[in-house]
Parts: structure tokens; sequence; C-alpha cells
């Protein structure tokens, strides 16, 4: 006779992550439908800086990316982690002050990055402060997830407590290397890293962003609730440890394949290819454990709506995983990079790996902790047909867009000349494409606005349960009743599996960060790229700020059909001064790496009038206008903190140049504001105003391996 | 049965060899210009591998009804009895073993036979190997792995910097042949007098190189061929007459044809460099002149020349030798 013990679950903090998961959700998808319709009406950014595209798209990534997603995982690994460990989560307190916390951090990237306050590395946008309190918040469910696990009662852990293991490690680990900063004040830093360096930590970073918060959390929980919802045993154990293992330690490396054909080094480019390559069967070892959990039960999946979220969640994710590692191919790579394929594919992934799932998830849990039945089948069903139209009109025009704007970026008349040198005329040609990727949208929110209703409607019915009394068997010791799996031995400690994991993801990124930066040849220097003048380094960090980089590379890579378009291709000695690097991932302009230099190069005034009104100098464009750029004074008090840091940094500002630097500022704008009064742009004190810099910096690309006579002065 | 499927491996591995090659190329990040080009080539290649895929493996199915045949004949000596019992179960075709292989399940029905004795939250777990397609799918991707990064890294194959330089080379080739092509229209009767600095650098950088010898640096002429600075010509004056010397040559005289060493387009640079900027330009140590005054007539045929732009200029005398 086993002794069994009375224990509580916590279902309220399951409630509070629940309901966060959809209030965000709903913020980042309406944020991700103004951006679409902006691409089409350019009106819709309303001149207003915290309304314009380039400032809220990190906030549509980052609300989808950790608030919708975020939440999205602690609801589902706060209800499966008690359970599968037959305990109580650790402490109450520690719960409330990760769930405040974190929709404090949400709070304030909703505040700070529509006004122009971010760092500009993709994923890792928000200041230096809120990075400190991430990690904080991090830890603090860190501490609260193993303080559960080590008051377990029961001895193993479940494969999707490796997987939440491996994801809190990895994420702690990837998070504090990112942010490695300087600050120059209390919401500005520049990163510690310049150059081809950062590059390479930004995307092992957002890379392993996407396999560490967006893949293994929900794998873990994809092991816990599909194997739930069909009742069906999972399909291999085996298959569970081998595609656990691998993929921790394979998708760390894969990272570069956002730099192929970049400044990045050879070898670190072949290593992100090879190893995403590899990635394809650890990848699909989930996909086949879910799907292949479902034998037996497809009758079912007909006709339970959890079900067939579920199942379209997995397929996405075996989808999404099979053309990473084809997208990692150099050669196919050229052609998705930097247009809207790459868009496509990572909505593959969120609308359907991770959207799916979390709705799955929501209408599974919800009726459970409430203590009810879900208000509606029928409506949960349009809700999934919805959703999966949405995805399906979603992706495709945008895979036809990247089709399209190949074939007219790589066109040559016979004479070798390009078809369309005017940029503007590839983009006008996929505008109806991004009609139809909006109606996409707008079928997948219609969808979880249903969904949203049904479930509101489902917690209305019933009471939520918000301590859970379960009667669990005392601990006993374990005694196999025949030989066992090797694998058991670290499943009975969690510790050791931490440090394990811990040890797997160090690996990859040190193989290819260290000798990045230790070894000079990687890197070759270029005697003529000089550190940026004060007035350069303001409009610069302007630049940073309006978050051009959205949509503006600056990296030409070795391909005709971008020198032939943009200049020589970009080498790594140029970078050297580029703190934050601005490489960018995405044309939906130009690139502007040769802005300044060559047959790109255009007038002060020219910059002037277009960033007021960018039709003004390119009818039809669809870039948002910038007019407070016009009407802000430029400040100026920043500047000797931002080269003191600087320099602490490497840039060989001389001793003392912060105290003088105001005045080749001054002097610099001066001299653009009288070439802006020559071509007969009458505006009092235009030196003393933002756009001056920002002309500044914009004159000053691409003149490192070109120098102008101006830069020679 | 146990040496047809792995004939039939066997021929599968071979097969793959070639796609497995082709992948690299593919792969190897190649030329991204030339990618819309090769899709097509791809695609045949891939079509044609299929091809010769099924018609292998129709080749051993062919075989194995032979061997089977055989094996017929030889049971038929030794009894009817054991003819039954091997063939009265249905053979399984080579796909359905192949399924097999590849995958490996323990159906449903018999799950309970490898179910594990644990249990999470009421979560049970099977003990199903891994599906071997899958397995085969690791593996190949690592050895691609292997063989890409010994290739690009350690045999020290191209670049993307050296492949860069060898698609511009491939364009630029390519631009040249359709200029040559599209130059090969202007003629005797069509040639225009070039006047723009780059045409004309080109022509006389031609004329510095292959007619200097015989009409000097500066179109002085020397011992061998005509002054071609004065306004006497041998064979006359203007464009379309100096490109139609160029081109033919006037054998007798020791003038060689340049037909096939330059370019139409060529020739008209250097013709319009002689008529442009040669001629009326009064180098030192002029030959006496030859030939005949270049009449209005015969000048305007050839479209202007400066001459005529500063008609007080001293009158010379030429030829193309």
């Amino acid at each position: 006779m086993t002794q069994v013990e009375r224990i509580q679950y916590d279902n309220a903090i399951v409630r509070n992550f629940a309901y966060a998961t959809l209030l965000w959700g709903v913020v980042g998808m309406t944020v991700g439908l103004l951006l679409a319709s902006q691409l089409i009406f350019p009106a819709l950014n309303f001149d207003t800086p915290w309304l314009t595209f380039s400032r809220i798209r990190p906030l549509h990534t980052n609300a989808v990316i950790f608030a919708f997603v975020g939440n999205g995982i602690f609801m589902g690994v706060y209800y499966s982690l008690q359970r599968l460990l037959k305990a109580r989560m650790y402490s109450k307190a520690l719960s409330n002050i990760h769930f405040w916390g974190w929709q404090l951090i949400i709070v304030s990237a909703a505040l700070t990055l529509p006004l122009g306050l971010t760092t500009s590395g993709e994923y890792a946008e928000l200041i230096w402060p809120i990075d400190i309190a991430i990690a904080l918040i991090w830890v603090i469910f860190g501490i609260n997830m193993f303080g559960t696990i080590l008051r377990r009662r029961e001895k193993h852990l479940y494969v999707a407590i490796w997987f939440y293991i491996a994801t809190w490690v990895t994420v702690a680990l990837l998070h504090i290397v990112r942010s490695f900063e300087l600050p120059t004040s209390l919401i500005h830093s520049y990163p510690v890293f310049s150059g081809v360096q950062e590059a390479l930590v930004q995307w092992w970073y957002g890379h392993n962003a996407v396999a560490f918060f967006l893949t293994t959390p929900y794998l873990g929980l994809m092991y816990y609730y599909l194997p739930k919802a069909a009742n069906r045993p999972i399909f291999s154990y085996r298959l569970s440890i081998v595609h656990f293992w691998a993929l921790i330690f394979i998708y760390i490396w894969a990272g570069p394949h956002h730099l192929l054909y970049t400044s990045l080094p050879n070898w670190a480019q072949s290593l992100g290819m090879i190893f995403s390559l590899m990635l394809i069967a650890p990848s699909w070892g989930g996909m086949l454990n879910g799907l292949l959990t479902l034998r037996g039960a497809w009758d079912r999946v007909r006709q339970d709506p959890i079900l067939k979220f579920l199942v379209v969640a997995v397929t996405a994710y075996g989808m999404s995983t099979f053309e990473g590692p084809m997208m990692s191919i150099k050669s196919w790579n050229a052609v998705t990079h930097y247009s809207d394929w790459t868009i496509g594919h990572v909505h593959i992934g969120a609308l359907g790996w991770n959207g799916m799932l979390t709705f799955g998830v929501l209408y599974w849990l919800l009726p459970r902790i409430f203590n009810t039945r879900l208000y509606s089948v029928k409506w949960a069903n349009t809700h999934f047909w919805l959703g999966t139209l949405g995805i399906i009109f979603y992706a495709i025009p945008m895979y036809w867009a990247a089709v399209v704007q190949n074939i007219l970026w790589r066109a040559f008349t016979p004479d070798g000349y390009l078809v369309y040198p005017n940029f503007l005329e590839t983009v006008t040609q996929i505008v109806p494409m991004y009609g139809i990727r909006l109606f996409g949208g707008l079928l997948y929110f219609t969808g979880v606005i249903i969904g949203v209703v049904n479930m509101f409607r489902t917690i209305s019915s019933g009471k939520l349960v918000a301590n859970e009394v379960v009667e669990v068997p005392v601990v006993e010791e374990h005694k196999p009743a025949g030989k066992e799996y090797w694998h058991r031995w670290i499943e009975k400690r969690p510790v050791q599996m931490l440090l394990v994991s811990f040890v797997l993801v160090s690996i990859g990124g040190a193989v290819e960060y260290l000798p990045l930066s230790l070894i000079d040849e990687n890197i070759p220097k270029i005697s003529t790229v000089t550190p940026y003048t004060p007035l350069e380094l303001q409009g610069r960090d302007i630049y940073v700020r309006e978050g051009c980089v959205g949509c503006h590379s600056q990296m030409i890579r070795p391909m005709r059909f971008e020198t032939a378009r943009y200049g020589e291709y970009s080498k790594s000695g140029e970078f050297i001064y580029d703190r934050p690097f601005l490489w960018g991932s995405k044309r939906t302009g130009p690139d502007l790496a040769r802005e300044g230099v060559g047959k790109l190069k255009k007038s002060d005034a020219w910059h002037y009038n277009h960033m007021l009104d960018p039709t003004s100098t390119s009818p039809g464009s669809l870039m948002p206008a910038f007019p407070w750029l016009h009407k802000n004074d430029l400040d100026t008090t920043t500047t000797m903190n931002k080269i003191r840091v600087l320099r602490k940094l490497g840039t060989p500002y001389e001793e003392g140049y912060e105290y003088i630097a105001n005045d080749d500022l001054m002097v610099q704008a001066k001299r653009i504001a009288q070439s802006l009064k020559e071509a007969g742009i009458e505006q009092e004190g235009v030196e003393r105003k933002e756009i001056v810099a920002l002309i500044a910096y914009l004159q000053k690309l691409g003149t490192g391996i070109e120098p102008t006579a101006e830069a020679e002065k | 049965m146990k040496n047809r499927s792995i004939r039939i491996k066997v021929s599968l591995a071979l097969l793959l060899l070639p796609l497995v090659s082709f992948a690299q190329d593919a792969g190897s990040a190649g030329n991204p210009q030339n990618f819309w080009e090769n899709a097509f080539g791809s695609i045949v290649l891939l079509a044609g591998a299929i091809v010769v895929l099924a018609a292998l493996i129709a080749i051993v199915k062919l075989f194995n009804i032979i061997v089977k045949m055989e094996e017929l004949r030889v049971l038929r000596e030794k009894g009817v009895e054991e003819i039954v019992e091997k063939y009265k179960q249905p053979e399984e075709s080579w796909w359905k073993k192949f399924m097999k292989s590849a995958t490996q399940y323990v159906p449903v029905e018999k799950e309970e036979d490898i179910m594990f004795d644990h249990e999470y939250d009421g979560i049970r777990e099977l003990d199903n190997r891994l599906p071997p397609w899958w397995l085969w799918m690791f593996y190949a991707s690592i050895i691609f792995a292997a063989v890409y990064w010994t290739y690009y890294h350690i045999a020290d194959g191209p670049s993307l910097i050296d492949e860069y330089n060898k698609d511009m080379e491939v364009a630029q080739a390519k631009i040249d042949e359709y200029l040559a092509t599209k130059a090969d229209a202007i003629d005797e009767n069509t040639v225009t007098l070039l006047t723009d600095e780059e045409s004309l650098a080109m022509g006389q950088s031609t004329f510095e190189t292959l007619c200097m010898p015989c009409h000097g640096m500066n179109g002085e002429g020397n011992s061998i061929g005509p002054n071609l600075t004065d306004d006497y010509w041998l064979h006359g004056c203007g464009v379309k007459n100096v490109f139609k010397t160029i081109k033919n040559g006037v054998i007798e005289k020791g003038m060689q044809s340049w037909k096939d060493q330059l370019r139409p387009v060529e020739i008209q640079r250097v013709a319009s460099y002689i008529v442009f900027k040669l001629h009326g330009s009064n180098p030192e140590n002029a030959k006496e002149p030859q030939g005949e005054l270049c009449t209005p007539d015969e000048a305007e045929g050839g479209g202007a020349t400066p001459a005529e732009a500063n008609p007080d200029e001293a009158p010379g005398e030429e030829d193309t030798e």
C-alpha cells in the first residue's frame, strides 16, 4: 500500500500568464497589421515619430516574441512543471515577482521602443536598464523552476523538463553576452563588440533567441500537451533523447547563416551553413515524435479542434525547420537574404508553430483550471480554419514577392547594365503582394479575436480552481524492473543536466567567436577607415534611433548584381568603428553602405528634402517621412560622454578630444548648412537641427575605402 | 530475399552518389548570378537522375524475376510440396520492404510490448527505435557537412571572393561577346565618327600598339607608311574610307587587313581617332604628303573633320598605306 500525500497545484499563476499571453498576443498582432498597412499606405505613418514604421517594427517583433510567446512559455511551463514533478511551484512570491516583473519589462519595452530608445540589435533592441531587469527576472524564474525541480516527488525528469532546463540556461547565456555594453547615459549605450564581431555575437544571439526562446521551450510544451490532449504514449523515448541533445548542441552553431556573403570570414559562414544543415534531423526528431505520437488518434484529430491546432503547429515546425536549413545553403541564401522570403519564413514559425501551439494549449488548459467546458467547439474550429488560411495567405505572397524582387534585382541588359537601376521600381512591383499578405494577417487576427471571445466566455462560465488539490504517492526509491537506459542516470540529476547543457551550448559560440576576436587576419585593417566625427557620430545615433536599419542594409555582398547597383562589395575592415553594427537583414529600401560615394552620392539638399518628404525626390516611395528631424535641435550635451565611452572601447579619439568635440561638430554642421543654403534651402538655424547630423552621417557612408576630398580635409 | 534487399540498397546508394555531388554543387554557394539559369539545368539533371533510377530498378526487378524462375526450376526438380511451401506466402513488393526498413515502427496494436513502466502525470512512453530514414538523413547531413568543409576549407576550394571574381569575368566575357555581335553591324557604309573621349582614348591605345610601327607614334608616317595627319590621302579621307582601308587593308601596298584582329567597333574607334585627333595635328618629323587632296565631298561622307572646322589649316596629305 503506497502512502499518499495531499498537495496543491498553483493554478492562479497559470491563469495570470494565460491572460497576459492573450493580451499581448492581440497587441503584438495589431501592431503587425499596422506595419503591414504602412507598407502599402505610407500615409499611415501619420508623420508621427512613435507611429512610424521603422520605430514600431521592433515593437511588433518584441511583443510577439517576448510578450506573446514569452508569456505562453511561462503559462505552459508553470502548469506542466508542477504536474510532471508532482510538486507545487517553489515560491508563490517568486512566481508573482516573475509575472509582474515580466509584464513591467514588456510595458517599458512598449514605451521605449516607439520613443526611439533602442540599441538596434535585432530582438535585443531594449536599452541597458531593461536588459538588467530581464536578467534579474530570468534568474528569478530560474530559481523558482529549480526550486520546484529540487523539491519534486518524481525521481526522474520527463523530456519536457530537459527542454525547460536547456532553455533557461541558454537564454541566460545569450542574453548576458549580447548585452555587453557601456552606457553613455541612462538611456543610451554602445556595445562592447564592434563591426564584424558584433555582427557575429548578434546573430549568435538572434538565431538562438529563435532556437531557445521560440523552439526549445515550445518543444517542451509539445511533449506535455500533445500526449495529454491525444491521450497517447510518446512515440519514442530514444528519439527524445537523441534529438534533444543533438538539437541543443548543433543549434548554437548555426547563427552565422544570417551573415552569409557578408564581410564575416568565410570559415565562420561555412560553419553556420553546415551546422544548419545538420540541424534538419534533430529538429525533425521533435516533429516526428509529435506526429507519430498521434498514431491511433488521427480519427479524433478530425473532431477535436485542440488536436487540430497541435497538428498544424507541429507541421509548421517541421516545415520551417526544413526551410531554415535550405535558406542556410549559401547559393539559396543569396536569393532569400534581404528579401521578403525571410519574412514569410519567420511567420510560418511564429503564426504556425508558436501561435497555433499557444492557442491549442490555451483551449486545453483554460477549461481545466476553470473547471468548466469549452464554450464553443464550433468557434474553436472557426478560429482554427481562419488561422490556417491566414498563414497560407501570409506566406505565399511573401515567397512570391521574394522571387519577383530577385528577378528584378538581378536583371541585366545584354550589354551589362541593370534593367532596373532604380531600386524603387523593384519595390512598387511587390506592393500587391503586400496587400495579399495584409489580408492573410487579417484572417489570422480575426481568428484570434474569435478565440479570445470564446475563451472569455469559457472563463466566465467557470470558476478558477486557484489551488488544485491532488493526492500523490509519497516518493519512493526508484527500483528499476530490469536493465535501464543509461540516460535514466542523468534524468535523476537536474543540476548535472543543467551543467552538461551549459557546456554543450557554450562550445559552438566559443569556437566561432574566439578566433574572430583573437586572430587579427580575420579582419584585415584598412588604413583609410577613420572614426566618425562628432557630428557623424550623432547622426549615426539618430539613424539608430529612427530604426533605419529595419529597411536599409549596409552590407554589399560580393555578387555582380549588388556591386553593379551599389558599388564595391563591403570589407570587414570598414566596420571597425561601427558600434552598433548596422548591416541590417532586410531591404525594403536600397542598401546604403556606399551612400556617400560614387554614383550613389547625393547632395546634402537631396537628403534634406528626402527626409522631409521621400516622395518629393523618389515618387512612389514607401518610406515614411521624418519631418521632426528638421524641427528638433540636436542634443549636443551627450557628445562628451559618447566620445569618452567610445575611446574606452578602443576608438582612437585623442585624450581630451571630448572637450573640443562639439567645436568640430559645429564647424561641420555649419559647412552642411552652407551647402543647403547654396542649394536654395532657407531654414533659419538649420545647422543646429538633427537633420544636419543625419546628413553628415549619410555622406560618410562608404568613404572608408573611397575617401572623399571632404574626409581628407 | 535478404540478398535482394541488399542489392537494392547498393544500387540505390550508387545512384545517390552523383546526386550527392550534384547537391554539393548546388550548395557550394556557386555563382548566384547563374542561379536562375542553373535552376533549369538542375531540374533537368534531377529528372534525368529519376529516369535512370527507374530504369535501374526495372533492371533489378527483371533480374530478380530471372533468378526466381531459376529457383522455381530447381525446386520443381526437388518436388512440389516445397514449391508450395516456399511460394504460398505472397512476397512483399520492394517498396513495402523499403518502407518497412525505413520506418520499422512497432504497430499500434502491439505497443504494450514496448511501453515503459514509467509515467509522468499520466504520460507514458514507447520504446520505438529511431526511425531509420530519419537516422539516414542525419548521417547524410553529417557526411555532407564533412565533405563541404573539407573541400572549401581544407582542400582550399574557391572562396566567395574567388567565385565573385570568376562570375564577373564570365559576365564581362558575355558582354564583350554581345557587344561584338552588335558592333558587327557596323561597316564602311554605316560607320560614324566617334568623338567621345572614352572611344577616342581606346582608339588611341589601339593606334599606339598596332599602327605605330608603320605610321609613327603620332601618325607622322615613317619609312613604311604614309603621314596620316595631313590633308592628302592615298585611299580616301573621312571616317568611312579610313574604316574601309583599315578593315580590308591595301595588301599590294603593304597595308594589312585588320578585320580578323579588331572588332568592327574597335576599327571604328581607331578610325575616329585618326580622323578626329591625328588629322591636322601637325606632328614633328611629318612625312611629305602623298596621294590626293581631300575633297569636301569625301570628307563629308566621312563625317566632320577638324580640318573643316579649321579651314585655314595647312594642307597636308595622306593615306593609309
